[in-house]
């Protein structure tokens, strides 16, 4: 079977067996499992959005957590149903109060909106580098919480913003995570993706060869923002209501853990340090309630699970320090038959 | 010999708590599971903490007691971590996989927010002791009752307080708008001063976590005439700095506020500055307190270690015996029948009141105590319910 066929085969069976989870789940899983798989593959859009500017092309954004709050906001005043919207948001323009769009469209619109705020941001920022770049787009972040906050028309301020429909189910979420999957996937392992990577590794080197690192950088950016938004959107209809501080440093820190935890220069890396984090989290949040095993009884320690996550986070870093999967992915044996498919073509030319 | 991989050993290692997780659950059969997420830790723990502790102090009663309908009861407590997501996650364990028959929890009006839609899926009745946000039950539905007062009925009380106790004609209003609960307070507050023909001479607002008040005070000083007394809709934390600014700015009028005051902070905070303080807020839970409150004061400081941190903790405590009568009254553990005996509650008399829900009004006619701050301690100022209520 050739290279292709077997890629093509493998993506086909992936895309079944994500579909079967997606589908059958909630059938044979009671709702509270189907929501940590829910969660999962909704931490997967948001860390796969971050780890394209953060893991790919070295530009790490401490501001990707806007444009999930922009994505939110956004589709959440699209899509609240008519009716509530004169009661939820009585100073809007009359515009907005005419209609309200269904989920996908609204989902969209927030995606595309965060991309256009992503142009107008990264534009002047995406020209910095290092330290320098993290502290500029956590600028971003505040501005963002700051604006949500003011803009209380829109957005009811500080208060508690709610009525959102709630129409993210396990399909949507699981449709969205193979569309950014597939996008992401096609971008980084592309001609493209190697000046993402030339870009990362070093800079003056990739300019001096001819990469555009502004343009590469802010590609990167935008799409990046892009999935955000559509997070975002998925996020605000699966919560239903929901505050500008729920999407500020804590929502930021728990997205670049996972990153970071995963391997920053992998996309399936980031699926699994999303998927450790957030099981782990899980058991320890049950745990920490304490248990008895037979005449032995543990007291519940609230708060715990926390410690004992960071103490993990400690140890992993030490003994992993560029994550669980560093740089490598899960092929299922592929990525060697592409690696001496390059070798044997770069000895030809 | 087995020998044990890497892989292995971090294998048994899930397989042991998730076995573990399940035995914890698997022990205690044959009791009524009330479910009770709480936020012990993130922003909300200084008022779920006390109130944690006040619904284990009824729990422990009522188990003693003999139990509900022959049965024991059990609060399945989980930490939400004052977290959105956390909290709709709790919500399906407790609802799917505990099959709690109610649920109590949460002190503030957002946390509710975020549970509301899915306990209302379930059709599984939920209290919350202390969000006290009028508009809760038709924001989200009929499974959605109140342990507390409406805003609208403490702001009341504090409108009537401060034009026939304090003589205040005239007010000047400092809001946060940074939370639900403030700015509902304050509107609350302005229908019932203004219907009682009292006047706002001016308006100002601060947000929450805000540290100065200069703007806000030089505002204020710059009155002329001064107003009798200010209204500060505020939280904990800021109410203390509010005072310290404004005492040391040269202003001596009156202070009065609502039940967000209610932790050790307010005198923490303000010290000398909260001379002159009134606020409304569920008992008085100092010295000199009724009976039956200071039976409670006496319970809990035996079973926690320390007195009662606020009135919080009296809500919890009166929340599970209110969820007790009802699962008693419905005959059944069944959260559609004791959905409808909580709805049916009348003259249930707790620590922070009687509870009564008129038909089809989820939120209790409750008496509202009106605490004062005198040489650094808290006394009762006056008990009492409103005249006028502004609809919610």
């Amino acid at each position: 079977m050739s290279r292709e066929a077997r890629i093509t085969l493998l993506v086909l069976v992936a895309l079944v067996a994500g579909a079967a989870v997606a589908f059958g789940a909630p059938h044979v899983l009671s709702d509270y499992f189907v929501r940590i798989i829910l969660l999962i593959a909704l931490n997967a859009i948001l860390v796969l959005a971050l780890s394209l500017s953060n893991g790919f092309t070295g530009v790490f954004s401490l501001g990707h957590v806007g444009f999930i709050g922009a994505g939110a906001y956004i589709s959440g005043i699209l899509s609240i149903p008519v009716q509530q919207k004169m009661a939820l948001l009585p100073h809007l323009p009359a515009f907005l109060h005419a209609f309200s769009l269904p989920f996908l469209p609204a989902t969209l619109v927030a995606g595309l909106l965060t991309a256009l705020l992503a142009v107008v941001v990264g534009y002047p920022l995406m020209r910095l580098s290092g330290y320098f770049v993290s502290v500029a787009t956590m600028g971003f972040l505040i501005i963002v919480n700051v604006v949500l906050i003011n803009a209380s028309d829109f957005t009811r301020g500080a208060r508690t913003f709610t009525g959102v429909p709630l129409e993210t189910t396990l399909p949507w979420v699981m449709g969205w995570l193979a569309i950014t999957l597939f996008v992401l996937a096609r971008l980084v392992y592309s001609p493209f993706g190697r000046a993402m990577k030339a870009v990362r590794d070093d800079t003056i080197a990739a300019s001096a060869v001819g990469i555009g690192v502004l343009r590469t950088r802010l590609i990167a950016f935008v799409t990046g923002a892009f999935f955000s938004g559509v997070g975002g959107s998925l996020y605000a209809h699966y919560l239903g209501s929901f505050s500008p501080n729920t999407f500020y440093f804590a929502l930021t820190m728990s997205l670049i853990t996972m990153l970071v935890l995963g391997g920053m220069g992998s996309l399936t890396g980031a699926v699994v340090g999303v998927v450790c984090v957030s099981l782990l989290s899980e058991v320890l949040r049950t745990v920490e309630r304490g248990f008895t095993i037979g005449d032995f009884a543990v007291p519940a320690l609230f708060g715990a699970s926390q410690i004992v996550l960071g103490f993990i986070f400690i140890l992993v870093m030490i003994f992993r320090p560029k994550g669980i999967m560093g740089d490598r992915e899960f092929t299922f044996g592929l990525t060697q038959g592409s690696a001496t498919v390059n070798q044997t073509e770069e000895r030809k030319r | 010999m087995i020998k044990l991989t890497r892989r292995g050993t971090i294998g048994l290692g899930l397989g042991a708590f998730f076995a573990l997780a399940s035995a914890s659950t698997a022990l205690a059969a044959d009791t009524i599971k009330i479910g009770y997420p709480a936020n012990l830790t993130g922003i909300q723990a200084s008022l779920d903490g006390p109130m944690l502790n006040g619904a284990k102090l009824a729990a422990s009663e009522i188990n003693a007691s003999g139990g509900v309908l022959g049965q024991q009861i059990e609060l399945v407590i989980y930490d939400s971590k004052s977290d959105s997501t956390t909290i709709s996650t709790v919500a399906s364990q407790l609802i799917d996989s505990d099959k709690v028959v109610g649920i109590i929890g949460f002190a503030d009006s957002d946390s509710v927010l975020a549970i509301g839609p899915q306990v209302q899926k379930a059709q599984i009745p939920f209290i919350t002791p202390g969000a006290t946000s009028p508009k809760l039950p038709g924001q989200l539905g009929n499974e959605i009752f109140l342990a507390a007062f409406g805003d609208n009925v403490q702001a009341a009380v504090g409108a009537e307080f401060a034009l026939n106790k304090l003589n205040g004609k005239t007010a000047y209003l400092l809001t946060d708008i940074g939370t639900e609960y403030t700015t509902l307070l304050s509107d609350y507050f302005v229908a019932a001063y203004e219907h009682g023909g009292g006047k706002i001479l001016e308006r100002d607002t601060y947000k929450i976590g805000d540290k100065t008040f200069t703007a806000q005070i030089a505002k204020l000083k710059a009155l002329s005439p001064q107003p009798d007394f200010v209204y500060a809709s505020s939280n904990a934390e800021e109410i203390g700095l509010i005072l310290k600014q404004m005492r040391q700015a040269g202003i001596n009028l009156p202070v009065v506020g609502g039940d967000g005051y209610d932790t050790p902070l307010l005198i923490q905070v303000g010290g000398d500055a909260a001379k002159d303080t009134y606020f409304t807020t569920h008992a008085y839970i100092g010295e000199g307190a009724a009976p039956k409150v200071q039976a409670f004061i006496d319970a809990y400081t035996k079973s926690v270690g320390n007195a009662p941190e606020n009135a919080f903790a009296a809500l919890g405590y009166d929340s599970v015996k209110l969820m007790a009568d009802a699962i008693k009254r419905a005959g059944a553990p069944d959260p559609a029948k004791i959905r409808d005996a909580l709805a049916a509650t009348s003259g249930l008399d707790g620590v922070t009141g009687t509870i009564t829900y008129r038909p089809g009004i989820s939120v209790p006619d409750k008496s509202v105590s009106v605490i004062g701050v005198k040489d650094g301690k808290l006394v009762l100022a006056s008990e009492a319910a409103p005249t006028f209520v502004a609809e919610p």
